[in-house]
Parts: structure tokens; sequence; C-alpha cells
């Protein structure tokens, strides 16, 4: 943002109380804001370490202070409202000025997906509480619609800002930060562009204090630069894992375990779950694919977490998905490490009755469901019951030898 | 009467070659489609899947008569593909690719304005006329010929509302998945005028999701109407934790907008029966035609 004008509030990263009281002084004159750098939002909300009294945004008025905090903060786990429950760990804080704003706005560019175009939506009502003020007050937002150009007219920012009530000494600002903040959207393949809050200061200059930015995954092959940004070294080690293999991941707090194929499927199958009583431990999509061995780190993926006490398979196979592919990857992966859970399948579609005569001769603990909603039974009665005796045969050499016939007979 | 196709309809494929294209009009010919054609530029003149491949979509249309097309070519290229099939005077194209970015769909739903072609899609299963031919990615042999329009932002969902449908008997006149990506053609809404306005559909079946507000606008629109067929919705995501991703950019629930509970809530005082389980839509759909 800064390369393109826009006015960023100056601050820096610290990874230490030490580096923390550097950035304080080096900032000038207090009083300072520390936050917590983790990748999800609520941090204002959010709790560290379990603790009541620290926030995952806090201010000091002494350079003392901001060492503290920085070191109450550093190496603990940050809860807020959109992590798991076990939060993300905190490896480094941002220390910045505390602006002292007469006005907090709230202002983003992101896809107005039944108008087809982007649309700039702004409120006054600025903070970290914006989500629920405009929930509570939708007329709150101004909306304008910015169509399909490269560049809008400095116009549009003006209109936000009559509307908006902004003094006549900001509106000029204002309305040239609209047009950057489109012009960034655009040439870096946006989906959300979002300061909150946006301060105005009493001489009516502008200066954003956060700002969220999403890159449209789908555009990354033409943003080399924002690919860069967009990776994340903290996400816990699953996460990672299912990033790398292009799998939809959301790790839950249950005890059930899914494995899906589709994003709909998928939350319909914990919606099933959830409706019935039981608790997903994970949210997780495998797309289409045709190789079994990424299949295979699908369900090593999801048999990683030790939380797990049952696991449901619901594939409907269509297009490239295959369900004999999803069954020769459960077996792959129970060759690398033994499945030693009680496993759902639901498999219908495309090849499905072949899938269905290949796991029955596996010997693994697998119950077939004709349909979801006893599938979803079936697997919440796996979890809740004491666990079968571990299967003491080994099957390996067997399955390997399936799995190579299998490579080389017919596909039906 | 049928939805957007019927037994005359010719269909061509761009992206005939690819692998992708070349499976699923494979399935489609075998059961009956008419796929009369295909278009992959640099190998028009040859033929593929026993049909002939132009270089462009104006020549397909010269020599088959084409009136729909099915898109499978690669996403940095899908938009073009939309564009040049319009204007070519393609009255229906269904783009089952996935990935396309969104800004460039900004830019074909711009410009389709312009056109009278329908857009099923993008990211989209395709669209399924049981007895008339599948265009897209939907597999054989689960449809039954019958009374249920089914429309759908979910491609896997789809099959799963088709499945019950079929095992309970009732069938279907029609399924259309819409693509799940934000900025797409077909809206719900318009979907569900071709369901009303159709004889052969007796009740439709609404499969959505979280994120967006195509669930709310179809609410809006089934409350202007003054007769309405029965409405079975499933809104899948209910129990997804807000503010966090479950998959594609449509999902993404923004600003205490589009939630299953406000979903829900519009869909059921228009008058819709919402099921809270994907397990319940064919049951419900049947109760609701007091079958």
């Amino acid at each position: 943002m800064r390369e393109q004008g826009i006015p960023v509030l100056e601050g820096i990263v610290a990874t230490s109380e030490q580096r923390a009281l550097d950035a304080a002084r080096e900032l000038g004159e207090g009083p300072w804001v520390i936050k917590a750098q983790i990748h999800a939002g609520g941090r204002a909300e959010g709790h560290v370490g379990g603790s009541e009294d620290l926030r995952g945004i806090e201010f000091s008025n002494t350079v003392l202070g901001v060492g503290q905090t920085a070191a109450r903060m550093l190496g603990n786990s940050l809860v807020t409202p959109q992590t798991t429950r076990q939060g993300e760990t905190i490896n480094a804080v941002y220390i910045e000025p505390e602006i002292r704003s007469e006005l907090q706005i709230f202002l983003a560019i992101l896809i107005d997906g039944e108008r087809g175009e982007p649309v700039c939506l702004a409120s006054v009502k600025g903070g970290s509480q914006v989500e629920r003020d405009i929930f509570d007050d939708p007329n709150s937002l101004v909306r304008a619609p910015l169509g399909a150009t490269n560049q809008i007219a400095l116009s549009v920012g003006h209109e936000v800002a009559s509307q908006l009530g902004l003094s006549s000494s900001s509106i000029g600002a204002f309305a040239e930060l609209v047009q950057q903040l489109h012009g960034l959207f655009v040439a870096r393949d946006l989906s959300l562009i979002e300061i909150n809050p946006l301060a105005i200061r009493s001489n009516g200059s502008l200066v954003a204090l956060d700002a969220r930015v999403t890159v449209d995954d789908n555009a990354l092959y033409r943003q080399p630069a924002m690919g860069a940004l967009a990776s994340r070294g903290d996400q816990s080690g699953a996460e990672e894992r299912a990033a790398k293999n292009g799998f939809n991941f959301i790790p839950l707090d249950g005890n059930v375990g899914t494995l899906s194929s589709g994003a709909g499927l998928a939350m319909a199958t914990l919606d099933a779950i959830t409706h019935l009583g039981g608790r997903p431990a994970n949210f997780l999509d495998v797309p289409p694919v045709l190789e079994v061995s990424r299949v295979k780190e699908a369900f090593l993926l999801v048999l990683s977490d030790p939380g797990i006490k049952s696991l449901i398979v619901n594939v409907f196979g269509a297009g490239i998905m295959r369900c004999d592919t999803i069954a020769d990857g459960l077996l792959l992966a129970h060759l690398e490490q033994p499945v030693s859970i009680p496993l759902v399948m639901r498999l219908a579609g495309t090849n499905a009755p072949l899938a269905l005569s290949r796991l029955e001769r596996s010997g693994l603990d697998i119950q077939f469901a004709p349909n979801l909603a006893a599938g979803a039974q079936m697997v919440i009665d796996a979890a809740d019951s004491p666990p079968a005796p571990r299967h003491t045969y080994s099957i390996a050499g067997r399955l390997a030898q399936w799995i190579t016939r299998a490579k080389e007979g017919p596909r039906s | 009467m049928s939805i957007l196709v019927d037994e005359s309809t010719r269909v061509i494929c761009q992206g005939i070659t690819g692998r992708q294209g070349t499976f699923h009009c494979e399935r489609a010919l075998a059961s009956g489609t008419q796929i009369v054609g295909g278009v992959r530029q640099g190998k028009g003149g040859t033929s593929h899947l026993g049909v002939p491949v132009f270089d462009t979509v104006a020549e397909a249309i010269e020599v088959t008569q084409a009136s729909a097309s099915v898109i499978f070519v690669p996403p940095a290229n899908a938009a073009e593909a939309i564009i040049e099939a319009a204007d070519a005077g393609i009255a229906l194209v269904v783009c089952v690719t996935e990935r396309i970015p969104v800004l460039d769909m900004v830019r074909v739903r711009a410009h389709l304005k312009e056109s009278n072609t329908v857009l099923v899609g993008p990211n989209s299963p395709g669209l399924a006329v049981p007895g008339v031919g599948t265009l897209g990615i939907m597999p054989q042999g689960i449809f039954l010929p019958g009374a249920i329009g089914i429309v759908s932002r979910s491609s896997t969902l789809t099959y799963e509302a088709v499945d019950q449908t079929t095992r309970n008997g009732l069938g279907q006149s029609a399924c259309i998945g819409i693509g799940a990506d934000p900025v797409g053609g077909i809206s719900v809404s318009q979907c569900l005028q071709l369901f009303m306005d159709d004889d052969q559909t007796q009740g439709v079946a609404l499969i959505g999701e979280v994120g967006g507000r195509a669930e709310e606008n179809a609410a809006e629109f089934l409350s202007t109407l003054s007769s309405v067929k029965p409405v079975v919705a499933y809104i899948a995501g209910q129990t997804v934790p807000e503010g966090r991703r479950m998959g594609h950019a449509g999902t993404i629930v923004h600003y205490g907008l589009g939630t299953a509970r406000t979903k829900i809530k519009a869909l059921q005082d228009a008058g819709v029966r919402v099921v809270s389980s994907p397990v319940e839509i064919g049951s419900a759909m049947a109760e609701s035609l007091g079958r």
C-alpha cells in the first residue's frame, strides 16, 4: 500500500522484548500500540495465553510497558473468535504509535457477486466492532458499485465521502484514496482490500491504522509477488500440509474425522453429523484428482489428528474423481500408517462398486453406508463406542498385490 | 417443453481435445447427448471422438448449426472462450472450468449484459436434462426423467439431491449446477423462473450454501409470484464457524450477511420448506408433493 502512496502508519515488527523496546524508542514519543501478529482477526477481543487482562491489541504509555507487554505476548497463543480453541502462537508483535483520531472509518473494496463487479463499502462505525455494528444497523453502510473499469473516477469517492458526512477538509484525500485502493485491487487481482480503521486526524489528513488484503487465489499465476506475500509461515503443521496438497482443510474441535470431495458435500457432511449430535473434528475437501498418492496424503492428514475416534468418507464420484481412487488412496495410507480407528465409507457415483469390492477384501474395520443419513449416524456411534481390538495380522503384502493388480486391470 | 436444452439442441465443446473435455464428451456422447463438434484453435479440420474440430466457434456454428457450447478450456483462457461463444451467437454457454480469476468474470459479466447468451457457471458441474443429455461433468446413470427441478450452487451436493430424488422415484425435469464462484452467469432466481414456467416440473429442490445473497434474492423473487410450486431448500454450511473460509470464495461469510441463519429465515418467510440436514431433501420433496 505504501508503494501506491496510500498513507499508512509507520510501525516496526519485533520478535523479542529487546526489539520491542528498541522499536518503541525508534518510533519516538508514545503512547504506543502493541499488536500480536497472527493470521486471524478479532485480536482486540482475543485473550493471550488464557489470561483475562491481556488482549491481542494493547496500549502503553511507557517504553518499559511496551517491552513488558511484548514479552507477555511473544511465544504465547492468542485465542480470538476467529481462531480455534487452541489459538495461534504469537511469534511477532507489531509496535506503532497510537493515533488519536477524530473519526474512525471502515473502508473496503470487494467483489459483489450478485452485481458481478467490485463494490466499495464504507461506514463511519469503523473499529473492531464494525461487523456487529453494521449488522445491527445496515443503513450505516454506504455502498458504491465500481463497475468493470480499470480506473474509477474521483467522483465515486467524493460521493461516498459525502454520504458518510465527512468534513470538506478530508473529502479530497478520501476520494483519492478510494481511487488508489481500486487501482491496487484491479492491478493485483485482489478479492478484498479493507482498511479498518481509517483514522481522520483533526487537520483532515488520513492514515490507515490497520489493513487486510485478500488475493484472489485463482489469479496467483499472474501475480507472483502476491503469492510470496500470501504464504503463511505460522500455519499448523496439518494446515500447511493441506495447503501444499491443494486440500481445503480446517481443523475443528470434535472427535469425528471427515473426508469428502467437493466443498458443498464436505459442508453437508459436517451439517449431517452436527444435526445428529456428533462433533466433527475437521473439514476436509479433497479436490477432484486422478492421482492416488494425493488421496493417500489426504487420508494421512486427517488420520494424523490424535483426537479423532472415527472417520467418515463421503464421496460422490463424478468428473475425474472416481471412487476407486479414494479406495486405493485409503489402502496406500494404511500401508504407510496402519489405520486403527473405525471407518464409515459412503461411496456413490463413478466406480463405486469397484471401490467397495476392493475395500471389502482389505480387512480394515469399515462399515459401508448406503447414504449420508445412515453414514452420519454410523460414524457418530463408532466414535462413541470403545475402540475395537486392533488387527494384529499383517495384510500389507496382500494389499500391495491388490493395488498392483488393480492398476493393471481394466477400468470400468 | 424442457429446460434450456431439448432434443433438437446441437452442442459443441470448446476444449474438446483436452483430457477433461475428452473424458466428459465421450461419456455424454455415449449417453445420447447431441455433441456435433468441438473447438480447439490450431486443430481445425481434424476430428476427435468422431466429431469435427474447428478453429473458432463461428466456424463451428456455420457448419454444425450449434446453439449450445460446453467449455473445458484452462482458467487463463476461459473468459475469452465465453466471450467468443457469446459473440458468435451461441445461445447457451455452460462453463465447467474452475479457478477463473474473479476479475476476468467481472469483465465477462459486463460483456454478456449486451448479449442474449445464457451462461451457466463457471465452476459448474453443468446442466442435465434426463432423457435429453448432459452438458458438463455430471455423472451418467444417476438421473431419472421426472418431476423435480434441481438448482444448486454446489457440484457434489447436486448429485446428492439427484440421488435422493431418483431413489424415491420422483425423478428430475432438469438439474442445473450454477457454479460456486462469486461472479457467475445464471442466478438461482432465474433458474427458479425456468422451473416455475416448465410444465414437466412439479417441485423444485434448491441447494444453497453460506455466503453471497443468492438465496435471499431467490426468496425475494418467490414472494413476488402469485402461485408457486413447492420448493424445498437445503443450505450447506449451517454448522460452519462464521468468518472461516470453507473451500472457495463463494462461501466466505462477510459482514454478517449471507449466513445460514439469514438465508433460512428469508426462504422460510417466502414459504419454502428448509430442511436442516442434506439427507432430508428427497423425503421433504416427496412430502411437499403429497407422495
